[in-house]
């Protein structure tokens, strides 16, 4: 007994070894065993190679199980269509999925085609790790005569274009129609910032309901400083001139604190921010803790619908603002990209259009996304549509749409730090901890001292 | 041919220096293969300016210079992560070593209550414990209407307060005290038991047993989980980073949370190694400390 | 007398079992979450029964992500988990062996070298580990996955192992050392039975952590159908969209078995001490 444990463990130990040893070969095999036969082997991550003809590419997104879903779906679907063509599916949970990307960048071993957020674009195409696909739109390989040109060109990074905005999204001010229905309150679009604090006050004081506005990020502040010309994030800097435009959006703070209505920041610390299910407005058990409102997204409306409890209906007007017309965009919520370290850009790119331009294939997608860029297959995907989907469609189409501005340039490096250091500053406020003006101040000073070293990098 | 191997292999086995070499092989080229490398490189990066993206570039001692003079949220971090090792660690293992010697008796149901007191370490850092213990904390929370019940009406919100957030992370801490509690329990069945009972014989209480006998040699066990779990308590991530994400006003933020956040948010990745190598000089340092006061009150003759 | 002592019994069963339900409350909570509604598992957080008792979310989870269900995620976990735990048990033991019985150069070093290795956080190492591995011709395989094990890398295992071994008297090694045994055989004949416990108690831990570990194989798994279950646990919740918090409950439930019934399986060796079993031997 004891000689078979040991001979176990020597045994064991030395078979891990000569794997371990042996391993630079035979991982060659082993990843290539999926689709061809890979013929260099010290090229790593090099799923993708072409031989005999056959082709395969890898894709990588992020999402839940119904993106997961959906997308496999139209992968299938472009499968069956090309015979010669496999495409593997990675997907992974949002910050995972960025922690993977910077790693992969890092060892050149990117995915063929890879979901893009707005927020990285930028830093991902300065770094070269892109493609530019002009030259492929030129040849006609990928077609984007649907796409309004004001969304192709949130894929622009200098001259060229890095990534395909397939879907868009306003900002959207949700609310809790139900309760302003049952206590005779009403919302409008386009309020200014006196109606909207004239709806606070009277939600509060009739229901006790507080207000959220947009606690712990910059999504409302962007907003706001759209209103004064100003961009939020230029490259090396900050684009507001004084810490004043700051100061104003802090100074919304402190009138709530003073007047009450402002919600607990301790509520917070409870829940996962940007989590639609812990969400002041449908998640809390009495109204000093929840909040009437909620600073989102029009595609997030089908989201926070789903988790809000039942009886709840929520309905979305803009986000209040001096000016809408200045201040209303278009986010481009996901952009696809052909990387550097693709060995098959023309046939990523092909797929990147069948993605853009195929009804069946938008037929599986949906608005999951968000809401299509490609007017054409905009329109033929309606019929399909959840309700809350057809709301926010309706109200993108209706009231966004004819008053609003392009959207502000992608935000170059140092915007996440900027971006988190404000959100620091929020909650500073909300605790009293700081002035507005300080606060601004502060914002003003590190933030431009981020963004400049952030680009001389 | 096959002998004399044996016969060399037999007698570089009965010395003591090659033998000790031999054993320790697995471990030495493992730790050249697999740690050297990366550990140099990530050395390599705490002198550099590096965004993941694109290539590092040497700058010298910046980062460290920016870190001790620039850098406020840094401190807050260090000082949070002092606090919160030097506090949760000895009451976790004190907590571990009482539960061990409670379920060392053996009963008929002692396994079901080890792996009742070890399922708190199993579900280890998952969303759902994230979420469970925010609930429990709530303003509306299980605790505060539990103390509404004894007569203390509240709506405290434990998590939202910054002097006690940090709390409510080191009890999760000290909730999950499995792996120490299993190693004591394996330490506590090596005494022999004749010892126990030739100290009956003599007369000696349960106590003084304990204090005579269980506890001295329990020393080294101790010891060994005192240096763990001193520098679990400095890497201490995802108690943080699952819960509070440092908030409220950064009085959970862990060291480690904040080379995180440095490293993959903001993608200063060389400041984030140069803050790791920082953190592993302290801990080397805590380490070293302990290991010199070792002679003091580790028992280390055999039996 | 008797009548104290079944009294005792009963006040120590009875403050261990309440305790114990303290401590597993939060598990209770996940167990049963897992059997409510999605919608209604952060209304109702604060009852523990779920009012509509239902099997929905094992239904859905089960079903996993496009097409591989969660029995793919699992197999892979436990391929994982027990070929590292393999290794680490294994590789750990007889290194431990080495630092705790043999006096030899360069002893000290190694050993701090072991206690060093331990003292970076992992996220510091992700990158350079990468870029190393990617060297070697591992990515996209399992390889960094199990065969680094198989080095005694995990330092706190080593560890463990000597300070237990170190806590067998040596009277034994010097016996057997008078009979001509070699180091081999005293680390065979005599530690290795002893140590079961210490070997038990790491192999326990071995294994729930890697189990639980996902950044190594979010980082060189590079195909969904070879993620692990930690891995796959993630990606119900998205934030900014949905999140499908019954369905992750009910694989988080699911997930959590295997390291439980080894756990209960193995326990009864922990008990084993050196008395009982080891010096008759």
């Amino acid at each position: 007994m004891r000689k078979v444990l040991a001979m176990l463990l020597i045994g064991s130990v030395f078979c891990g070894m000569m794997a371990g040893c042996g391993s630079s070969e035979r991982a060659g095999d082993e990843q290539s065993a999926s689709g061809t036969k890979g013929t260099d082997t010290e090229e790593s991550g090099s799923e993708e190679g072409s031989t005999g003809g056959e082709t395969n590419l890898t894709f990588a997104w992020w999402g839940n199980q119904t993106r997961n879903e959906m997308t496999q779906g139209a992968i299938d679907l472009y499968v069956s269509e090309n015979p010669g063509v496999t495409i593997d599916g990675q997907f992974a949970e949002f910050n995972d999925y960025w922690n993977k990307m910077a790693t992969s960048s890092a060892g050149h071993t990117l995915p063929d085609i890879i979901q893009m957020d707005y927020g990285y674009i930028e830093q991902y195409a300065n770094n070269d790790l892109l493609l530019d696909l002009t030259p492929y739109i030129e040849d006609g390989t990928l077609n984007v005569s649907d796409i309004d040109e004001k969304n192709l060109n949130v894929g622009k990074v200098g001259d060229g274009i890095y990534g395909i905005c397939l879907t868009v999204s306003p900002p959207a001010l949700t609310y809790n129609k139900t309760l302003l229905d049952e206590n005779g309150i009403t919302v409008k679009n386009n309020m200014s910032m006196e109606e909207f604090f004239d709806v606070c006050r009277e939600v509060y004081e009739k229901t006790g309901y507080k207000t959220n506005i947009s606690y712990g990020n910059d999504v409302y502040l962007t907003y706001l400083l759209r209103a004064n010309d100003e961009v939020l994030y230029e490259k090396g800097k900050l684009g507001v001139k004084s810490p004043e435009s700051l100061q104003k959006y802090f100074e919304i703070y402190e009138l709530g604190l003073e007047e009450g209505w402002l919600l607990d920041p301790g509520v917070f610390a409870e829940r996962t921010l940007g989590s639609m299910e812990q969400d002041a407005m449908v998640y809390g058990n009495s109204p000093e803790t929840m909040s009437w409102c909620s600073f989102i997204w029009a595609n997030q409306l089908s989201a926070i619908q789903n988790a809000a409890p039942e009886g709840m209906e929520l309905d979305m007007v803009t986000y209040p603002s001096p000016d809408p017309e200045k201040c209303n965009f278009l986010k481009p919520s996901q952009l696809f990209c052909v990387t550097v370290d693709s060995k098959n850009s023309e046939e990523a790119v092909k797929f990147i259009d069948f993605l853009v331009n195929s009804q069946e294939c938008n037929e599986i997608l949906l608005c999951e996304r968000g809401i299509l860029t490609n007017t054409k297959m905009g329109e033929a995907i309606i019929p399909k549509l959840s309700d809350a989907d057809k709301k926010a469609i309706e109200f993108t189409n209706n009231v966004i749409i004819p008053t609003s501005s392009q959207v502000n340039p992608a935000p170059p490096e140092g915007s996440s730090e900027v971006s988190s250091l404000i959100g620091k500053m929020i909650e500073r406020g909300c605790y009293q901890e700081i002035s507005a003006e300080d606060a601004a101040q502060e914002i003003f000073d590190q933030g431009n001292e981020i963004m400049a070293a952030n680009a001389d990098k | 041919m096959a002998k004399t191997k044996r016969t060399i292999g037999h007698s570089l086995l009965t010395k003591e220096s090659s033998a000790g070499v031999l054993f320790t092989l697995p471990f030495t080229v493992g730790f050249l293969m697999f740690m050297i490398v990366p550990m140099g490189i990530s050395l390599y990066y705490s002198f550099c300016e590096y965004n993941i993206l694109s290539e590092p570039k040497f700058i010298g001692l910046d980062n460290f210079i920016k870190m001790f003079t620039d850098d406020a949220i840094y401190m807050t971090s260090l000082k949070v992560t002092f606090f919160f090792a030097f506090v949760s660690v000895p009451i976790r293992l004190v907590f571990a070593l009482i539960v061990a010697l409670i379920l060392l008796r053996t009963t008929k149901v002692t396994g079901f209550y080890r792996a009742a007191y070890y399922l708190p370490s199993i579900i280890g850092g998952s969303v759902a414990v994230a979420i469970l213990w925010k609930r429990m904390f709530a303003i509306d929370g299980v605790v505060n209407a539990l103390l509404g019940k004894i007569g203390i009406e509240t709506s405290f919100s434990w998590l939202g307060d910054k002097r006690t957030a940090i709390w409510v992370l080191i009890l999760l801490s000290v909730w999950q005290f499995g792996s120490s509690m299993l190693i004591f329990l394996s330490a506590l069945k090596q005494i022999p038991s004749n010892l126990y009972e030739s100290a009956r014989v003599d007369g000696a209480g349960k106590i003084a047993q304990f204090f005579k006998i269980t506890l001295p040699l329990l020393t080294p066990t101790i010891f060994f989980n005192l240096v763990m779990q001193m520098i679990n308590g400095f890497l201490a991530f995802t108690q943080s980073m699952i819960i509070t994400q440092g908030k409220p006003l950064n009085s959970t933020l862990f060291y480690a949370v904040y080379v995180y956040q440095q490293s993959f948010e903001f993608y200063n990745t060389g400041y984030g190694a140069a803050m790791a190598w920082v953190m592993l000089a302290l801990i080397g340092a805590v380490t070293g400390i302990l290991f010199a006061t070792k002679k003091f009150w580790v028992y280390e003759g055999g039996l | 007398m008797r009548k104290k002592k079944i009294a005792g019994r009963i006040i120590y069963h009875i403050l261990v079992c309440g305790f114990g339900l303290l401590m597993i409350y939060p598990l209770i909570w996940m167990v049963m979450s897992s059997f409510k509604e999605t919608s209604t598992i952060f209304t109702t957080a604060g009852s523990l029964i779920p009012e509509d008792f239902q099997l929905d979310n094992y239904a859905n989870g089960w079903k996993g992500f496009a097409g591989i269900s969660f029995g793919v995620f699992f197999r892979n976990s436990l391929f994982i988990s027990v070929a590292a735990t393999i290794g680490t048990a294994a590789s750990s033991a007889i290194a431990a062996f080495g630092f705790a019985r043999c006096r030899f150069r360069g002893r000290r070093i190694l050993f701090m070298a072991m206690l060093v290795s331990m003292m970076l956080p992992a996220q510091v190492l992700m990158i350079p580990q990468y870029l190393w591995y990617q060297k070697l011709g591992w990515i996209g395989t399992y390889v960094p996955l199990i065969v680094p094990y198989f080095f005694a890398i995990q330092g706190f295992f080593v560890y463990l192992m000597t300070n237990f071994i170190e806590g067998i008297p040596r009277d034994l090694d010097e016996a057997a050392k008078i009979d001509g045994c070699s180091y081999w055989g005293i680390f065979v004949n005599i530690i290795l039975p002893l140590m079961k416990p210490a070997l038990v108690t790491g192999g326990i831990f071995s294994f729930m952590w890697r189990w639980d570990d996902f950044l190594s194989a979010l980082l060189y798994v590079n195909k969904s159908s070879k993620y692990p279950v930690s891995l796959a646990l993630k990606l119900f919740c998205d934030p900014g969209s949905s999140s499908d918090y019954g369905a992750m409950f009910a694989m988080a439930t699911l997930s959590i078995l295997p390291a439980v019934c080894i756990f209960i399986f193995f326990q009864k060796y922990l008990v084993e001490g050196i008395s009982t079993s080891g010096l008759k031997g």
